[in-house]
């Protein structure tokens, strides 16, 4: 089966419109624009940007916690449960239910997805109670504890008697109780210290290979992405910039962008090529009202400031505004496609 | 510059004595930046925060010796400890929107870090350019004081309404209109010398339009800017060195790249010494001259940026840097690093 794709994205947009106090609509933010993505099944696919580029609205519509304004997620046969159509958009409140135990979410903070209030055993049973699948839930919860290596002894405790990392443990084991086939992954690590964190990582690679589980991996953190990735999509703007194989990308980036990304991230190599992207993230709000609508194009003064700071310092870099330019997305190579001008 | 001999600190809490700090020795000197690095709860921040005598009331320096340019400041007198933060250690934090108070505008929370450790140059610039050097006294008082007194007014006002004798309102009418009329007056004032200087100290960290930047609230501004800022006070105060407890944590990598460069180009300009405290290895590589490793309150190991990722010697290093993920697809080595915390 791996190597299929098990969800397609197709043009997916979601916007959220904005507000005067009269009510009426003036302008829109445009959290996603029109992704392409597929992904593939028993691979991870990660998704990389920086805050506010659109990576959770995607996963909160692959969920379809919001539906999506336009666009449509095609499920494969794999998820597809006998439902009406093939398409999310289409399920009924029913079929979304049924839908749901095919994936499970780790959200980014353990302790704000955890209820301070219930037992370990409540927590990671609820989804199979829920589902209606109560035969032997201790057992089953016990089975589901030891996966992600706790234990018996941890049943009737709380969240707050757990560390972090334990608790990312946790939330894991109840995604993984209705046995789904995606596991979407917000920032799984970034909350934890790095010792902690590469035993999560190990944990997930283990158990991807155990129950064969495709992975949406959504982080910041470049090196994490690069570890666990065979897929990597760079999203900026509400738009995939960038989407290539995780070596292929990391090796030959085409998009500024993604150059950019990658030039920042701070390592041990000295003496690399240094790129600095200039200017802060711009506003994602588009105004409908016409004098406002373009997306600043030209240089900001901080961006002038900027540059003038580092002229001769031996920096690269890239002026922020100059990304807002949209380029139609176009083949660079085999399964590496990238928003640049074609050559 | 900052120098700390055997520093212990302990926490008192009702489950028992919590050692943070086991006698730490530590060596910034003149114009260097220095990285501590370290998981959370080895004592990092502690470390900085009984340097500058913020503990909370629970904890104790119990022994140690800290000199700050041959001055021995362990036992610091409180009016002491006020001239040096700010004065002479600047601080920047991790989270910059919790840092800065949000009912104040930037111009006023520079103001007054101006006003506490730079009245002298103010009033200098202040007869130099024949201006005023403050444009009000309205620092000096708390937005509270003003509040009070305007809801003091109202409750009476609403009193002498109710008992039908509104003519016994019209005193405090009369203070509520002097002060409006006073805002009033005072908003069209010309810059006084410490708004000028507000605004040099924004420039200087490389915010554009820092006049419309100086009269914003903190949640106007990008995360970026919050965090330039934030720089910009610990500066404003002319220390000579710089505490910075992780400052690019909550940033996004492209914008953590611009922070960094900044704190590089500052200390290179000011010629300050900056401890930077960080849990990203990366991070200290790419900024830092010197980096000491702490585990459970000590520090394991010093040495140069260059030695330490080329040649760690002790044990906990050495993990530390295996468990980062980097590149290749081997399973991570999971350091063990105990329990957090010697109760």
């Amino acid at each position: 089966m791996s190597g299929q794709p098990i969800l397609e994205i197709k043009e997916l947009r979601k916007h959220f419109p904005v507000k005067n106090v009269w009510g009426t609509d003036i302008a829109l933010v445009k959290a996603l624009d029109g992704v392409d993505l597929s992904i593939e099944s028993g691979k991870t696919f990660g998704i990389v940007g920086e805050s506010g580029c659109g990576k959770t609205t995607l996963m909160r519509t692959l969920l379809r916690l919001v539906n999506p304004s336009s666009g449509s997620v095609l499920l494969s046969d794999q998820i597809n449960d006998d439902f009406s159509s093939n398409r999310l958009e289409n399920l009924s409140h029913e079929e979304l239910r049924k839908f749901r135990r095919r994936i499970g979410v780790v959200f980014q903070d353990p302790i704000g997805a955890l209820n301070p209030r219930m037992l370990i055993k409540d927590i990671v049973g609820e989804p199979l109670v829920i589902h209606g699948k109560t035969e032997h839930l201790r057992e089953r919860v016990i089975e589901l504890l030891h996966n992600v290596g706790l234990g018996e002894e941890h049943l009737y405790r709380y969240p707050h008697e757990f560390s972090g990392g334990q608790r990312q443990r946790i939330v894991i084991a109840r995604a993984l109780a209705l046995e789904p086939k995606i596991i979407v992954l917000d920032e799984p690590t970034s909350a934890l210290d790095v010792s902690v964190q590469a035993q999560i990582l190990n944990l997930l690679n283990d158990l991807q290979e155990k129950y064969e589980l495709t992975y949406i991996f959504i982080s910041h953190d470049l090196s994490v992405i690069e570890y666990m990735c065979d897929r990597l999509a760079v999203m900026y703007l509400g738009k995939v910039v960038e989407e290539a194989d995780t070596e292929e990308l990391f090796s030959n980036p085409r998009h500024p962008y993604t150059k950019a990304l990658l030039s920042a991230t701070p390592s041990f190599e000295k003496d690399r090529e240094k790129i600095m992207i200039l200017g802060d993230v711009p506003s994602p709000i588009a105004y409908l009202d016409e004098s406002k609508a373009k997306l600043a194009t030209e240089m900001t003064e901080q961006e002038r400031l900027e540059i003038k700071a580092i002229e001769g310092k031996g920096i690269d870099y890239i002026v922020r505004s100059s990304l807002n330019e949209v380029l139609p997305l176009v083949k660079v190579s085999r399964n590496h496609y990238a928003r640049v001008k074609s050559q | 510059m900052l120098e700390i001999e055997n520093l212990k600190t302990n926490f008192y809490t009702y489950d028992g004595v919590v050692k943070a700090l086991n006698g730490v020795d530590l060596t910034v000197k003149d114009g260097e930046i220095f990285g501590l690095v370290g998981e959370t709860g080895c004592g990092k921040s502690v470390t900085c925060y009984s340097v500058l005598k913020l503990l909370p009331k629970t904890a104790k320096v119990v022994d140690g010796k800290i000199t700050l340019n041959g001055e021995d400041i362990t036992h610091a007198s409180e009016k002491r400890l006020r001239e040096i933060r700010g004065g002479e250690i600047g601080i920047i934090f991790q989270d910059p929107l919790s840092a800065l108070n949000p009912v104040m505008t930037i111009n006023e929370q520079i103001g007054e870090i101006l006003a506490l450790h730079q009245d002298e140059e103010v009033n200098e610039l202040a007869a130099e350019q024949n201006i005023p050097a403050y444009k009000s006294e309205k620092w000096k008082g708390s937005p509270g004081v003003e509040f009070t007194i305007l809801a003091f007014c109202i409750s009476f006002i609403s009193l002498f309404v109710m008992l039908g004798q509104a003519a016994f309102g019209l005193p405090f009418i009369a203070v509520i209109a002097l002060m409006l009329l006073r805002d009033y007056l005072q908003k069209d004032l010309p810059d006084s010398a410490l708004d000028l200087m507000v605004i040099e100290a924004l420039s200087r960290v490389k915010l554009p339009n820092p006049k419309q930047i100086a009269s914003s609230y903190p949640h106007e501004l990008s995360g970026g800017m919050q965090q330039r800022v934030m720089i910009a006070m610990a500066l404003a105060g002319k220390a000579k060195m710089l505490i910075a407890d992780e400052p690019t944590t909550a940033l996004d990598v492209t914008i953590q790249a611009q922070i960094l460069q900044l704190i590089k180009d500052i200390q290179k300009e000011e010629q300050m010494s900056v401890l930077l405290i960080t849990h990203d290895l990366g991070v200290v590589a790419e900024t830092c001259e010197k980096v000491a490793v702490m585990y459970k309150g000590k520090i394991v190991e010093e040495a140069s940026v260059e030695n330490i990722f080329a040649n760690p010697q002790h044990d906990y290093t050495k993990a530390l840097l295996n468990a980062i993920p980097k590149g290749g697809k081997e399973r991570l080595k999971v350091p063990d690093v105990g329990e957090y915390g010697a109760i």
